[in-house]
């Protein structure tokens, strides 16, 4: 089954009603959890966290898997390194009015003239920063779900 | 509480001005990451006539994860358990940034149009879904007429 997303010429494949192995409790305390953070009172909350608590880089060995630098295995580390290799051999450039996309379809702001982006071998483009968020999580394009690894390896093979 | 993200204003903006037919999404008056969702039972479906409420919760790093859905209302369906959980792959591991809540919700009214008991959540319900259609089919009309009409 296919629905169009917002943006008119991306398609998102979806299948239905595949997945009696990804259902955990979680979700539904995770639900109640928003419960919970709407009735803890702000004030509380920054009397008792440092003004300026540092963030720490979080990293998704696999999609739902999120873990500190200093938590990962060795074999981890070497899946992001490689990861992270990978992604700085997709092209990038700044925005330019011609390109057929006017939003980024993952933050929803529209492109301004200079903006860096960054394109997939698919073609999809998106903002740097958009889009290697999401493919350290999942190497695939967000628009039309082509593995990228795979679509870099033909770009490979042809050149 | 940090900022509400530029997306997930358009979202709700988009969702406000041009609503999905059948479905109804609106953010809680104080959380606007968590929306009351009304999906009514599509035609043609043993749900027909029903106005099914979901809740429906979007997680700090969305849109890099899905949403959090559930329906609220019991439904008898092969693929949403008793808790109102719901089997949809774009909800775990076929999720993808350029889906949006619109996307997720018409996806759940396709789900109630075509029930999948090959792939269950609710094991009782698909077994009964398989040996049985007919008598499925009346299951779902009856909880449909009982727990999702006139309330």
């Amino acid at each position: 089954m296919r629905f169009l997303s917002e943006n008119s010429q991306n398609f998102v494949e979806v299948e239905m009603g595949n997945c009696l192995k990804g259902s955990t409790a979680d979700d539904i305390s995770l639900l109640r959890g928003a419960d919970s953070t709407r009735d803890s009172s702000s004030s509380d909350q920054l009397a008792s966290s440092p003004p300026y608590p540092e963030a720490a880089p979080v990293y998704y060995p696999s999609p739902n898997v999120s873990r500190t630098a200093t938590q990962l295995t060795e074999e981890e580390q070497v899946k992001i390194a490689k990861r992270i290799g990978l992604i700085q051999h997709l092209p990038t450039g700044t925005y330019e009015r011609c390109k057929k996309n006017r939003e980024c379809v993952i933050c929803m702001i529209e492109f301004m003239i200079g903006d860096a982006v960054r394109c997939l071998p698919c073609m999809h483009t998106y903002h740097v920063d958009c889009i290697d968020d999401w493919l350290m999580r999942s190497f695939t394009c967000p628009s039309c779900m082509e593995p990228v690894d795979a679509a870099l390896l033909t770009t490979y093979e042809t050149n | 509480m940090a900022a509400l993200p530029r997306r997930i204003i358009k979202e709700t903006q988009r969702l406000m001005q041009e609503p999905v037919p059948g479905i109804s999404a609106v953010p809680d008056e104080s959380n606007a990451r968590y929306f009351h969702v009304i999906v009514t039972g599509p035609e043609d479906s043993p749900f027909e006539g029903g106005l099914f409420k979901l809740e429906l919760f979007l997680p700090e790093d969305y849109p890099m994860s899905a949403p959090k859905v559930r329906f609220i209302t019991k439904i008898y369906h092969p693929n949403i358990d008793r808790l109102g959980r719901i089997c949809l792959d774009i909800l775990k591991d076929k999720w993808s940034p350029a889906l949006q809540i619109r996307t997720v919700l018409l996806s759940i009214q396709a789900l109630l149009s075509a029930p999948n008991p090959d792939d269950p959540l609710a094991n009782d319900v698909a077994e009964l879904w398989k040996v049985n259609e007919a008598e499925a089919i009346r299951n779902a009309r009856e909880w449909t007429r009982r727990y999702a009409m006139d309330n």
